[in-house]
């Protein structure tokens, strides 16, 4: 019975007028909103780890500043402490929904910024197993999404979806997803290539609530196929700071301000 | 007395030895299904030497491949044009569509990154994303490719003419089976002017491997026909050459049965044991050939069988024995394989004997009379132009000792100044022959790009962080310019070469900044910088994670093993020539094809050594005498230092193939020299009843009668071994012309210089030799 009121109660919801679960479309665009949208604006200090095939490790240590703009766009400020060699090195992203994003990077040893022109969003950062996409997101349009199943991973409750690239120029052949009912987060992504081999797993190994707003403050990436992987730990991760507008720009690319990146 | 037991019940209860011999033959034959198969020439090496853990060590350490395949496209008018574009680009989408390859590291005109400067703005990305069509998109291309001189003779070459695709292999993957699958591709592509080119290690290597099983499972039948209708055109008869196609047969299935039934693989020297024991089989020869004469002589088939087994057991159990030790030797040696196939053998020619002293004779017993009659009658010591002509050797030595002696001794001499010029070398692809695929592929692109075959030097420091520090980028820089002066090296690729492409970039194409950058500051954020730029596997393929060792990529136009041989040699010269802290190793392919070649070759040639010492000894314990041991080694030695004299003088390597064989003819070679004394010692003994010292017309007598009749025995089984390998003359692979030639030269030379030189070292030395009237 309770079951049945339960059921009756989602049936009801304006969002589900023609099924009992949202469509594919919807899903991932929630899921993108609450990965990299969440707040007015955003901090974090951020531990890369590159682990090798081999086991060999490398660091990359920064902070992440984020903040939202109308329609959609967003702008990224990066700031490098290490490995130590790259220290003050900054880099930042102006992304916008429907066209290439704008990077600028300041390189310290020669005091000089250059903007960078990148045609291939598939592309690693920084050497990690991220894709410059993993971390700014990747445009729902850009994929056909559909629902696979419903299925619970550990003890959440997932929507599966897969999804295929409208474009033959990314590096995967298909994904899927495994996206929380409760927070929408992306717990698990698979990611298969062309000839349809496991290729990339995505997990989400610690999530926490942070004024109010669930983020993954752990994470992994793992290239199943060379059997390198990265993980990604937020030591320190903030909402609506109020960071300001013209901090995105290339005076404090060269010039960061302390009070934001520390 | 044994064996003469043996042959009394053989002859008395033929046919329960037949069933026996079927029966157990039925009990080897059922482990067949199990058989397993290893094609990779490499497992020559266990997996736990130090060289391939070594390299297993570097490739995990800079995530490089074992194996990659290289893809050459050449257009006479130049690649550069749209319709040869398009075709690569759709040849490289069905490539990374390909099980087996590793996908993500392609390297091709459209996965490979690249890094421009456009005025303040840096270009980052796929060289080729699209294919261009219009002429301004092919002129942007071409100086993308032209203005990075990574790319140049690597996946462009300097004339424009050749495009490379370079194809890494997952571990495991036949690269025999992906060559076919990238070749059925190209062949779909029929764009005019284009020629494709597929070249690399695992190409060559698991071809050869899987050629050898395939010609293996050919030659021996074919040489088993052979045999067969030689022995026929001997005998004329049937019925015979029968019994001893199946006594070969037998042992072929008891060996083979055993080794799959232990659980070993088939790898490609077990795999030649067939042939081996077919012609190891012909020794029972001897037993036809005294059988015919015997029965000449006493028309009674039991009585002849008997006393043929009689007059020629002792030599058959000995050329038995000192085969079986011949290739049991392997046995102690380092190289797996190399053991499984020399006791596989060895097994073998003991089953053989056993059958020599019990199939045999038992089956003679089935043959009609009225065969036997006639062919008998055709066996006569005097009569026949065969007997004529090895009374004639064998009156050469008699006559004229010294001369013959003297004659041998230059030619001795002048072989052993050919074998000091013998060439120590090995060269994977030219196991294949000048004209097939694989060469042409592998010429065709050497001569365009910077090489096909790759060796690592890594260098090592002794603090993380040191490969960031302008002292080491500049000692890699200066270290890559020295080496490719060497006339092998096409190219060499180091982080030093990335870090100089990223301080050019930055500096807005300012070729003076195409330089090692003066601070380790600098240098850390341009290979930063690079990360982001590049696949990481680029980064990770020069350099380790603290940046304590880098590895230099050397690429080289040729697959002989000397080759690494002198980069290894110049990169030691040049460290004497400027200290450093950093200490260098060499590793990749081509090295382990270095190590490999020379530890089966020193292997063999140790084996070769061992197998000399215990064929001596078991002369000198058959004859009882250490004397006639020597006398018994000459052909056999003389032969030897012949052949190698040829090969050396010839300027062909002395290789791997070459090494192997060495080892395995011995045992072979020295049956005819034991055949001849024995009987001869055996007919002097006979014939001079009377005991005290033989006088000279005695010898002389004894060593023609020796010559025309076991000799007979030894020619026809010369002939015969011969004809069995002369087969292999007409392989595809230069390896078996070798086998062939090497055994058929073998053979007919010391069974000629046994005719020889036995009689005349008699006749020079009967006094030493008869000494004190013993024999």
């Amino acid at each position: 019975m309770k079951r049945f009121i339960f059921t009756l109660v989602i049936a009801l919801l304006p969002a589900s007028a023609f099924a009992l679960s949202p469509g594919a479309q919807e899903i991932m665009t929630k899921s993108q909103a609450a990965f990299y949208y969440p707040g007015r604006d955003f901090k974090a200090r951020m531990m890369m780890t590159l682990v090798s095939a081999g086991g060999q490790k490398r660091i990359r240590e920064l902070t992440m500043l984020r903040k939202n703009f109308p329609g959609g766009n967003q702008k990224y400020f990066i700031y490098f402490f290490q490995p130590a060699d790259v220290k003050d090195m900054t880099f930042m992203v102006y992304k916008y929904p429907d066209r290439n994003s704008d990077r600028w990077l300041y390189i310290p040893a020669l005091n000089m910024v250059r903007r960078i022109a990148a045609s291939d969003k598939r592309s690693s950062f920084v050497g990690s197993d991220f894709s410059y996409e993993d971390v700014s997101g990747r445009n729902v349009d850009e994929d056909t999404h559909t629902l696979v199943k419903e299925e619970k991973l550990g003890s959440k409750d997932c929507y599966v979806i897969k999804s295929v690239p409208k474009e033959a120029d990314v590096e995967f052949g298909y994904k899927l997803s495994w996206i929380d009912k409760k927070t929408y987060l992306p717990l698990k992504e698979q990611y298969y290539d062309k000839r349809g081999q496991l290729l990339k797993v995505f997990t989400a190994d610690e999530i926490k609530t942070v004024k109010g707003f669930p983020t993954i403050t752990k994470r992994t990436m793992k290239n199943v196929q060379s059997g390198h992987s990265t993980q990604v730990i937020f030591e320190k991760a903030d909402y609506n700071l109020g960071l300001p507008g013209n901090l995105f720009s290339e005076r404090f690319l060269k010039q960061p301000p302390r009070k934001w990146i520390e | 007395m044994r064996k003469f037991s043996l042959v009394a019940f053989s002859v008395e209860h033929p046919k329960l030895i037949v069933v026996l011999s079927v029966l157990l033959t039925m009990l080897f034959a059922t482990q067949f299904p199990k058989i397993r198969t290893d094609t990779n020439p490499k497992n020559m090496l266990p997996a736990t030497s130090d060289v391939r853990v070594w390299n297993n060590k570097v490739e995990k350490t800079f995530a490089l491949y074992k194996d990659v395949i290289v893809l050459g496209i050449r257009n006479e008018k130049g690649v550069l044009n749209p319709s040869t574009l398009a075709s690569i680009q759709r040849i490289t989408g069905r490539i990374l569509g390909l099980k087996g390859v590793a996908a993500r590291d392609v390297s091709s005109f459209e996965t490979i990154d690249n890094v421009t400067s456009n005025g303040g703005t840096l270009d980052v990305g796929p060289l080729m994303p699209h294919a261009p069509k219009t002429a301004g998109g092919i002129d942007a291309l071409k100086q993308q490719l032209f203005g990075n001189p990574l790319f140049i003779g690597r996946i462009i070459s300097r004339d424009g003419r050749m495009a490379a695709i370079y194809v890494p292999l997952e571990k495991g993957a036949n690269g025999r089976q992906i060559a076919g699958a990238i070749r059925k591709i190209v062949k779909e592509e029929r764009n005019p002017g284009d020629e494709y080119y597929i070249a690399g290690d695992p190409v060559a290597r698991d071809t050869f491997g899987a050629e050898m099983f395939k010609l293996m499972a050919v030659f021996a039948p074919i040489a088993g026909m052979i045999m067969f209708l030689v022995r026929y055109l001997m005998f004329r008869d049937i019925f015979l050459s029968i019994v001893l196609m199946m006594d070969a047969m037998m042992s072929i299935i008891w060996s083979m049965g055993l080794l799959i039934g232990l659980g070993f693989p088939i790898h490609i020297m077990s795999s030649m044991a067939p042939v081996f024991l077919m012609a190891i089989a012909t020794d029972s020869m001897h037993i036809f050939n005294e059988f015919y004469f015997r029965y000449r002589e006493k028309r009674d088939k039991k009585t002849a069988i008997i006393e043929t087994m009689n007059a020629v057991s002792r030599p058959v159990r000995n050329t038995a024995l000192a085969t079986a030790a011949g290739f049991a030797v392997l046995m102690f040696m380092h190289i797996v394989p190399v053991r499984i196939f020399g006791g596989l053998v060895a097994f073998g020619t003991i089953s053989l004997r056993l059958l020599s002293f019990s199939f045999i004779p038992a089956m003679f017993t089935f043959v009609k009379d009225r065969n036997l009659e006639r062919i008998a009658r055709s066996e006569d010591v005097d009569a026949g132009w065969t007997a004529r002509f090895l009374k004639r050797l064998a009156g050469l030595g008699i006559r004229k000792p010294a001369a013959t002696a003297a004659a041998g001794f230059l030619l001795f001499a002048v072989a052993v100044i050919g074998i000091t010029k013998t060439n120590i070398n090995n060269n994977l692809v030219e196991w294949f022959k000048k004209g097939s695929d694989i060469r042409t592929a592998d010429t065709v692109i050497n001569r365009s790009l910077g090489g096909t075959d790759t060796g690592y030097i890594v260098a090592a420091a002794n603090e993380d962080g040191y490969m960031k520090s302008p002292e080491a980028m500049r000692y890699i820089e200066g270290l890559q310019k020295d080496l490719e002066r060497l006339p092998v090296v096409g190219k060499t690729t180091s982080v030093a070469d990335y870090v100089k492409r990223i301080n050019y970039v930055l500096h807005g194409n300012d070729p003076r900044y195409y330089a090692v950058p003066p601070t380790e500051q600098m240098i850390g954020q341009y290979l930063f910088l690079f990360s982001m730029s590049a696949k990481p596997s680029d980064l990770d393929n020069v350099v380790d994670y603290p940046f304590k060792r880098a590895n230099i990529w050397v690429q080289l136009k040729t697959w002989d093993a000397r080759a690494m041989k002198d980069v290894i040699s110049e990169v030691a010269r040049y460290k004497a020539a400027h200290p450093t802290p950093m200490v260098f190793k060499p590793a990749g392919i081509a090295y382990f094809n270095l190590v490999w070649n020379n530890e089966v070759l020193w292997d063999m040639v140790k084996g070769f050594a061992f197998a000399l010492i215990v064929v001596f000894a078991i002369l000198a314990w058959d004859f009882r005498s250490l004397k006639w041991a020597v006398v018994g080694y000459m052909p056999l030695l003389f032969t030897i230092v012949l052949i190698y004299g040829v090969i050396g003088f010839s300027g062909k390597d002395f290789d791997m193939p070459i090494s192997v064989l060495s080892t395995l003819s011995l045992g072979m070679a020295v049956d005819f020299a034991i055949h001849f004394v024995s009987r001869f010692r055996r007919r002097l003994a006979e014939e001079n009843a009377a005991g005290g010292r033989p006088d000279k017309d005695l010898i002389a007598e004894s060593l023609l009668w020796t010559a025309a009749r076991p000799g007979k025995g030894i020619m026809r089984n010369a002939i015969l071994f011969a004809s069995a390998f002369s087969v292999m003359l007409f392989a595809p692979l230069t390896p078996y012309i070798t086998v062939g030639a090497f055994i058929v030269s073998m053979m007919m030379l010391s069974s000629l210089l046994t005719m020889i030189y036995i009689p005349a070292l008699v006749t020079l030395f009967s006094g030493w030799l008869f000494d004190g009237g013993r024999q």
